[in-house]
């Protein structure tokens, strides 16, 4: 903008002042109307949803895999897109601060005087694509589930089984089928069944091989349970 | 703030401004300067009269009536629609937020040991409690849907640009800051799911380049997350960062009240369509309310640069109804 674009600017936004209306009642009369709503869709969203409490802080797991609040998922989304670890910083770090950074500084490089979101469609069109973008990473982020969650079919007679080891943190170092550790410590579950008999696999879970834990400690009756639902897996 | 301004009223020098050097030096009424001393005078003396009344005496000492015109009295312009009431909504959020907050620190104790306990306490037996820890929760999630949809307002409508960059900035300041309560009230009940997310949030902070690893030292209290680290987020998510909000909303809304709030850029004062203000000025049509007949030389495009037209200008600002208590007329 230069300095008669500006002029021009605050000489129609003076004009349009004049015909516009006091701020109190009419602009404060919109605000209230909008005030009663927010607040009858919070005290709604309140009884309806509550507030749970998941179980407590538990410093000595190291298998839990938490998930961000919702408005976080598209930052949480980037960092499951970007899976070399080389590139991991720029995902957590780099993106979003050089995103910030071209926020911040919008009115700085964008100074052209026209306004109207059609006549100026570099503007609208990447603000679009930055929503629509930001909306699929969270929409991603809602529809994975749990990163501790299984989605392999299962038959239900294993489904017992399937809920343990999603539950113990196998899927910190193995991976089942999406889930799980992709090329992380431990070998891929997925075919595991065809591949090693079902003692074989109980054995494993009871003793840990190499720099495997054990996992004696669930118990014998969930140990079985787990060995059926990993040698079903084929 | 002095703004390259058109002139509002035409630079007449009755209307000159008493501080500007480049003022006419002979004034043939009293000056802005002048007038706005005898408001204030007259008003000191009315509620002098008005006597014993509280309201008079703090009113006198305050100038509480002046604020209140220059805030309620200031006009909106033509074509403000609902969107205009995003802001505004994500204001009334936050107050609520600090509302609840209040409660829920009543009964939350910030220590690594009984926090988890506190709030069960708080959710299970204290009357209305899980009600108040559900509004502060879902208040979270609301306040980001507004505060981002009354960002895309701003960014559509173009109102980012000229003379409001700096209410921008603040804005975008304002969105991060209130990502961070998210980010720190998040660990507060102190559950597994809120633990964890914690320490992975600060391992991502701890990945940033240079300041990273220092960041993610401060917050944590140290090289390992401790006890610490929870009173720490606790006093960054109840004091810190909403105290910091809170000023920038002030801020803000200085802003907004003293530059105005935008009209919808598609919405135009009538005129001829297709002309541009210049050629209006050029066929004589007045573009700018004026005390005196439209002189053509006032116009910008003949000529006269923007600063020099300013100068002519003298006082204007886009709103006159300021904070000062001065009320355009």
């Amino acid at each position: 903008m230069n300095g008669r674009e500006k002029e021009e600017y605050l000489r129609e936004y003076e004009q349009l002042k004049k015909k516009g209306k006091a701020f109190f009642p009419y602009a404060i009369m919109k605000d209230s109307v909008m005030f009663v709503l927010v607040a009858a869709v919070l005290v709604t969203m309140s009884l309806v949803m509550g507030a749970e409490m998941g179980p407590k802080a538990d410093p000595t797991t190291t298998t839990y895999v938490p998930r961000p609040e919702w408005y976080f998922f598209f930052l949480f989304e980037l960092l499951r897109i970007i899976k070399s670890p080389e590139l991991v910083p720029v995902a957590t770090v780099g993106i979003p601060t050089i995103c910030m950074v071209l926020l911040l500084l919008l009115p700085f490089y964008d100074t052209g005087p026209e306004r109207i979101p059609w006549k100026r469609p570099i503007a609208s069109i990447t603000g679009g694509m930055v929503v629509v973008a930001m909306a699929y990473l969270t929409y991603l982020g809602a529809a994975a589930g749990s990163p501790s969650e299984i989605v392999l079919e299962t038959r239900p007679q294993y489904e017992q089984g399937r809920q343990i080891v999603a539950q113990s943190g196998c899927l910190a170092c193995h991976a089942i089928g999406e889930n799980g550790a992709h090329g992380g410590l431990g070998p891929d579950l997925t075919e595991i069944g065809t591949m090693v008999p079902r003692p074989a696999i109980k054995r494993s879970i009871a003793v840990g091989p190499g720099i495997m834990p054990s996992y004696q400690d669930l118990g014998e009756e969930k140990l079985n349970q787990v060995a059926d639902y990993l040698a079903s897996l084929d | 703030m002095k703004l390259p301004l058109p002139t509002r009223k035409k630079a007449s020098p009755v209307d000159g401004n008493g501080d500007d050097p480049a003022a006419p030096v002979e004034q043939a009424g009293p000056s802005k300067a002048e007038k706005r001393a005898a408001m204030k005078t007259a008003a000191i003396h009315h509620s002098a009269e008005g006597g014993a009344t509280a309201a008079g005496w703090v009113d006198q000492r305050v100038n509480a009536s002046g604020i209140y015109t220059a805030l309620l009295t200031r006009k909106v312009p033509k074509g403000t629609n609902w969107f205009y009431t995003l802001g505004s909504a994500t204001m009334f959020i936050f107050a609520m937020q600090a509302i609840t907050g209040v409660f829920l620190s009543m009964y939350y104790t910030p220590s690594a040991t009984q926090a988890y306990a506190s709030i069960a306490h708080l959710t299970n037996d204290v009357f209305m409690g899980e009600f108040v820890r559900g509004l502060h929760k879902w208040g979270a999630s609301l306040m980001i849907i507004l505060i981002f949809l009354h960002m895309a307002r701003t960014f559509f409508f173009g109102a980012y640009k000229y003379p409001r960059e700096l209410n921008w900035v603040i804005g975008v300041v304002l969105i991060i800051l209130t990502m961070v309560m998210g980010l720190t009230g998040y660990l507060l009940p102190f559950d597994q799911r809120s633990f964890w997310a914690t320490i992975v949030a600060n391992n991502i902070t701890a990945s940033g380049p240079v300041v990273g690893p220092y960041l993610a030292d401060f917050l944590r209290a140290g090289p390992d997350f401790s006890a610490t680290t929870l009173s720490r987020f606790y006093a960054l998510h109840m004091l810190a960062v909403p105290g910091l909000i809170g000023a920038l909303i002030g801020a803000h809304l200085f802003l907004v009240v003293k530059l105005g709030t935008t009209a919808p850029p598609w919405v135009r004062a009538a005129r001829p369509k297709g002309a541009r203000p210049t050629e209006m000025v050029a066929a004589g049509v007045p573009v700018a309310v004026s005390d005196g007949p439209d002189a053509p030389d006032a116009a910008p495009a003949n000529g006269a640069g923007p600063e020099g037209a300013a100068e002519e200008a003298g006082e204007s600002t886009p709103d006159d109804a300021g904070p000062d208590g001065e009320v355009s007329a």
